[in-house]
């Protein structure tokens, strides 16, 4: 049985069955009396459909009580940009929300602040201390990488491009009115550039970026704080990995891949969960020689699990097999899964 | 078009050569995505069309392109805005300079639909500048599909007036053209993957985007190396998989815009693409 740490990070590339995996982890802590978070950062929402989710309560921690005894100490989280963002301005000393054009846009849940405005949330999360542990839903794949990279990405724009700007406008930003910060920004040496920019996007828009950017940089202290995250990850005391892939074309190469891209976070508890595994089926059955399809068949799916096998020695703690579950409901699915965990 | 007169409820998967020419293959993870963009670039290249791959933001698989000989291009995202601001300002120091400042490029990295926008662009501009030119579109999974497409309203809301957004109003006007654009959502013969497809129809749609055709990708039942062998001598495990695939089936019945593409059986998944792509060009009498 693997021990349970305070973070459990769940990565893989799409479609291999994280959030059934994550879902089926949490259930599995949660039925040992840990008080449980699970989030969802992928905006596929797939928890919704596993849990039988209203959409409409994205961005708030649901109890998942009334789904039987055994959730009782288990809720979740499907991430919200704009709620994060919402509560987080209403916690900076501003008080009052940040209501500017283009962060509305951007915290669409399409809108491509979805993986910092997620690092923010579970360091929150993390400074409530309301839960044993967080179970990490991650987005798939490229977009993982981008996950744990927006920490850097947050400190880049406070830091250097901050620098350019702020260390000529002193620290008057978040008073100044707009004319004032933008005659002050006028006399600058970001002035040209800002014309060229101007002439790309229009006036308006060079306007409400300053906002934009004002706004964000009243709440730097949110932004900043995430920053912890990025290092507690590194902990092998602090967190679990898990790596999850499954027995199909593409997803083992698409796995190994992704580890060498997120191995500079990981540590050595790493752990390969294999979704989908046709082994039981596969192993016991011989089909008759002059069937040659199903021979061809076998040994395609064959070929597959022995690949797996390759990645499995690949420097991870160890690998565990989820059986592909057939004819079940997806909830049903996971509380089957949940027996591996506990062997 | 062939009549239904198989025992299968659904019709294989054909592609008419008068569909758009930008295809944009969509669908979540795992569902073959790569497989069926790269057999259908690899029949229409066979069939003598001019047609190119392209992954968009992922890493090109070289390996299978290279053993597939697929025509293809690569954009690089850092490389592509550049060129873009350079264009439009008419200068390429200023961009070197604008990209070279930790602002703009951490900009750039917070945003990352502004470069997807700039790299649709691109694809856009490439189809304009030659016109018997087909480009099929790798494209990210569901949720990110709508962050693409979506990105160019978004700025435009943003930007509101400038050259960008003359330049989102022709994108618009492409995305908007049933002519050049294509829709095809891949799903698995799976009830939880038929939802997903679904649900990223609505989300199409609630983006004005109509065009669209579902292709269910991986079918047991249709393969050929098992479809001729009695099914008595199936092992309990495929039979289930194929009674799924039935009711699956069943419940999408009489639809048209549900096509399939039989599972095709090898270690090799480069061998796999050149079987499905075999497939869709005999199935497809309008390539020839």
């Amino acid at each position: 049985m693997i021990s349970y740490k305070k973070i459990e990070i769940f990565c893989g590339t799409g479609g291999v069955g994280k959030t059934t995996l994550a879902t089926s982890r949490a259930l599995s802590l949660s039925k040992q009396g840990l008080k449980v978070l699970l989030i969802t950062i992928d905006p596929a929402k797939r928890l919704k459909q596993v849990l039988g989710l209203d959409e409409s309560l994205s961005g708030e921690v649901i109890p998942l009580k009334n789904q039987g005894e055994d959730f009782k100490n288990l809720s979740a989280l499907l991430m919200n940009p704009r709620a994060t963002l919402k509560r987080m301005t209403k916690l900076s000393t501003e008080g009052k929300e940040l209501d500017n054009p283009i962060i509305n846009i951007l915290t669409k849940p399409y809108g491509g602040m979805n993986e910092i405005m997620a690092i923010i949330e579970v360091q929150y999360y993390l400074k409530t201390n309301d839960y044993d542990c967080i179970v990490l839903d991650t987005p798939p794949g490229k977009h993982f990488i981008d996950f744990l990279d927006s920490s850097k990405k947050i400190q880049q724009f406070f830091d250097k491009s901050f620098i350019d700007i702020f260390k000529f406008l002193g620290k008057k930003i978040g008073e100044s009115e707009k004319a004032g910060f933008l005659s002050m920004l006028v006399q600058s040496g970001i002035k040209r550039l800002l014309k060229y920019l101007e002439q790309v996007t229009g006036e308006n828009f060079v306007n409400e970026f300053i906002d934009a950017v004002s706004g964000l940089y009243n709440n730097r202290t949110s932004f900043t704080e995430a920053l912890d995250f990025q290092q507690h990850l590194k902990r092998q005391d602090f967190s679990n990995w898990f790596l999850v892939t499954s027995v199909e074309q593409q997803k083992i190469l698409e796995a190994s891949n992704l580890k060498e891209g997120a191995e500079r976070f990981m540590h050595s508890d790493s752990f390969l969960l294999v979704n989908k595994s046709l082994a039981p089926y596969i192993d016991t059955w011989r089909p008759s020689s002059e069937h040659i399809g199903l021979v061809e068949f076998r040994e395609a799916m064959k070929a597959r699990e022995n690949a797996i096998e390759q990645i499995s020695k690949d420097g991870f703690k160890s690998t565990l097999k989820f059986p592909e579950v057939l004819d079940s409901e997806p909830l049903e699915q996971v509380k089957n899964l949940t027996t591996v965990w506990t062997f | 078009m062939k009549e239904d007169t198989t025992n299968s409820l659904l019709q294989p998967f054909t592609h008419s050569s008068n569909n758009g020419r930008l295809i944009i293959i969509t669908g979540k993870g795992g569902v073959g995505k790569t497989t069926l963009s790269m057999a259908l670039t690899s029949s229409l290249h066979k069939s003598g069309k001019n047609v190119l791959y392209n992954c968009f933001d992922h890493p090109i698989n070289k390996n299978l392109i290279n053993g597939l000989d697929l025509p293809y291009f690569n954009l690089e995202m850092g490389s592509s805005a550049r060129e873009y601001i350079a264009k439009k300002l008419h200068s390429e120091t200023i961009a070197g300079w604008i990209f070279k400042t930790p602002f703009f490029n951490s900009l750039f990295n917070m945003l990352p639909g502004l470069g997807h926008m700039i790299l649709l662009g691109h694809i856009i501009n490439k189809l304009e500048e030659d016109p018997s030119l087909t480009i099929v579109l790798d494209s990210p999974s569901s949720g990110h599909v709508l962050t693409m497409l979506e990105s160019p309203m978004n700025f435009k809301e943003m930007f509101k007036t400038g050259l960008i957004v003359d330049d989102i109003k022709r994108m618009e006007d492409f995305i908007y053209n049933e002519n050049l654009l294509e829709i095809i959502i891949t799903s698995l013969p799976t009830k939880m993957a038929i939802q997903e497809a679904v649900d990223l129809e609505r989300g199409l749609n609630e983006r004005k985007i109509d065009k669209i055709q579902f292709v269910i990708n991986d079918v047991l039942k249709e393969s050929p190396s098992i479809k001729t062998i009695n099914k008595i001598h199936y092992p309990t495990f495929l039979k289930k998989k194929i009674e799924i695939e039935d009711e699956v089936f069943n419940e999408l019945k009489g639809s048209i815009s549900w096509r399939y593409l039989p599972h095709f059986s090898h270690k090799d998944a480069s061998q796999v693409i050149q079987k499905a792509s075999n497939f869709i060009l005999e199935e497809n009498n309008d390539f020839l």
